[in-house]
């Protein structure tokens, strides 16, 4: 009798890649090709938890264009997780591979901010820090403190202009899309969930750099002194204002400590 | 057997519901359906935002019943913890009233083949699947119902007819069966088994809900013809049929009505809930007059 652990990587085989060995287990009478039921399901079902995470990429591309890169990609990248939400993060990098769309070198960075988009989308729900909270650290213990984003909070930077693309894609805009300038240098992205959606706001790079080092869970201190020429303190108030950050957490001095053992 | 930590509010009663998606969100918010109960795919609600709180502001109406599509009972290699978490997490919020899982396996060597893939009938993965039911409930500290599979195949080395595997689930995990009528039509014709035998080869006491949905009819290459469980259009008339079987053998049931794919207007749902209520309240009625007679 054939193990069923053995058995199931064989269906596995057989499903995703037409390996005969699992035809032997077929009852008698029953044709092959009554499989192909199985991997109609399997790839229309992944397709479409990848057609739902990247509509402007389905858009630029076409439907059938998307379905053929789709088909590669699912052979190559079955989920991990039963939870499709979190299915096709390697999707962008896949694109940005993918020798037949090279000829919209943009087309990863718009992936990379749908992929953005669907993690704010389904990130859990989350209280945001109150205030009160932090206004019980002492003076003293500010410099240590170090935040904890909202998971629904993403941020990116891209080559392209993703976000304009994204934004005329998605309103079938083409006058927009074709007045686009492509070279204006990367842009720094702030994608968030609030109340009525999902927004996708642009960000100096510096006050971007600023929050990326905060979400980093860097102390308030260094992301401080990475930051000289924006007006911090002001920036890290409206983070807090925006309910961005979760939890935070005050380190211990790392020049006290050093004392204690000294002593 | 764990028992079922639920409130009296949230119990499913033996009437019809409806498998809630996520087109029918707003409109069921909007105009209140007449529907004892709605069914959701677990896996749809296990991240945050709007689907949950549709879903929190339907289940403060109505008893909510949590299905779960991709948890893969029968894996040699186990369940996957995070998953078995994540399903616990949207329990614990929704309070469902009836929890179920399939009869089937997704999952091999950690990738996740979108589909409810057919198990051979053997000793082994009846041990698996047993196994595993008793780590769900012992996990959920509560019982589950478990549902028969619509299949397109059979294998050489089952051994055991697939309503003796149902029956022998239940006896040894304490689950209950989730008996869907629709996958039991859909089996039977694609193997030529008797679909009132299958019935009848499931313990009445067992059966705590009933799924009714349509499916798709292909010809195949060798002549044959295969029918598809797609949840695509309306329960058939033979399904109708043994659904009125089964509700003579097991009593009113709590009965779903589930469309997955050409998802139609709410009210067509509705509609067919309405008739799965009448046929209920007919053996009820009947039931209550064999007692008095």
């Amino acid at each position: 009798m054939q193990k069923l652990r053995e058995w199931q990587h064989a269906m596995r085989a057989s499903l995703i890649a037409r390996d005969p060995a699992v035809n032997e287990s077929l009852a008698a009478g029953i044709a092959p090709d009554r499989l192909d039921v199985y991997r109609n399901t399997i790839l229309s079902g992944l397709t479409r938890a990848l057609r739902l995470a990247y509509p402007a990429v389905e858009r630029l591309v076409g439907a059938e264009f998307f379905d053929g890169a789709a088909d590669i990609f699912i052979r190559t990248h079955l989920p991990r997780t039963a939870y499709l939400d979190q299915y096709g993060d390697a999707f962008p990098e896949f694109l940005q591979g993918f020798a037949p769309a090279a000829a919209l070198p943009y087309l990863a960075d718009v992936a990379r901010l749908e992929w953005a988009v669907n993690g704010a989308l389904h990130a859990a729900d989350e209280t945001p820090l109150e205030l009160a909270q932090l206004a019980a650290v002492g003076v003293e213990d500010q410099a240590r403190i170090s935040f904890q984003a909202r998971a629904s909070l993403q941020l990116l930077r891209t080559h392209y202009p993703a976000d304009a693309i994204w934004h005329a894609v998605l309103n079938r805009d083409d006058e927009t899309l074709a007045a686009l300038d492509l070279g204006t240098g990367p842009v720094f992205l702030l994608i968030e969930r609030g109340a009525d959606g999902i927004t996708v706001n642009r960000s100096s790079e510096p006050e971007w750099l600023f929050l990326s080092a905060l979400c980093a869970g860097e102390l308030l201190e260094s992301a401080l002194e990475a930051a000289p020429d924006i007006d911090a303190p002001a920036a890290l108030a409206a983070h807090l204002a925006a309910g961005r950050f979760v939890a935070f957490t005050v380190s211990a001095p790392a020049t006290e400590q050093t004392r204690e053992i000294a002593a | 057997m764990p028992l079922a930590t639920t409130s009296t509010a949230s119990l499913i009663p033996a009437r019809a519901g409806i498998g809630l998606r996520f087109q029918h969100h707003q409109a069921v918010l909007d105009t209140n359906p007449d529907v004892a109960w709605m069914e959701v795919h677990t896996e749809n609600y296990m991240g945050g935002g709007s689907p949950l709180r549709y879903l929190d502001a339907i289940r403060r109406d109505l008893p909510v019943s949590l299905h779960g599509v991709a948890l893969s009972l029968g894996s040699a290699e186990g369940l996957d913890a995070a998953h078995l978490e994540r399903i616990k997490k949207v329990a614990e919020r929704i309070e469902p009233g009836l929890m179920s899982e399939h009869i089937a396996w997704s999952v091999v060597d950690g990738s996740y083949l979108a589909d409810l893939l057919p198990l051979p009938m053997t000793e082994e993965a009846l041990d698996t699947v047993c196994r595993h039911v008793d780590q769900v409930q012992s996990y959920l500290k509560r019982s589950i119902l478990v549902e028969n599979p619509s299949t397109y195949v059979t294998f050489r080395h089952s051994t055991i007819p697939e309503w003796e595997f149902m029956a022998a689930v239940a006896r040894r995990t304490g689950c209950g069966i989730l008996c869907d009528a629709n996958n039991i039509y859909v089996s039977c014709q694609n193997h030529g088994w008797d679909a009132s035998a299958y019935l009848a080869g499931l313990p009445p006491s067992t059966i705590g809900e009933v799924h009714l949905a349509g499916h798709a009819v292909r010809q195949l290459a060798d002549g044959k013809t295969l029918r598809i469980d797609d949840h695509g259009s309306q329960v058939i008339a033979e399904v109708w049929t043994l659904y009125q079987q089964a509700l003579t053998l097991f009593g009113p049931v709590p009965t779903l009505i589930e469309w997955d794919n050409n998802i139609p207007p709410l009210e067509t749902l509705v509609a067919e809930a309405r008739r799965a209520d009448h046929l209920i309240a007919l053996t009820a009625k009947e039931a209550a007059h064999a007692k008095a007679a």
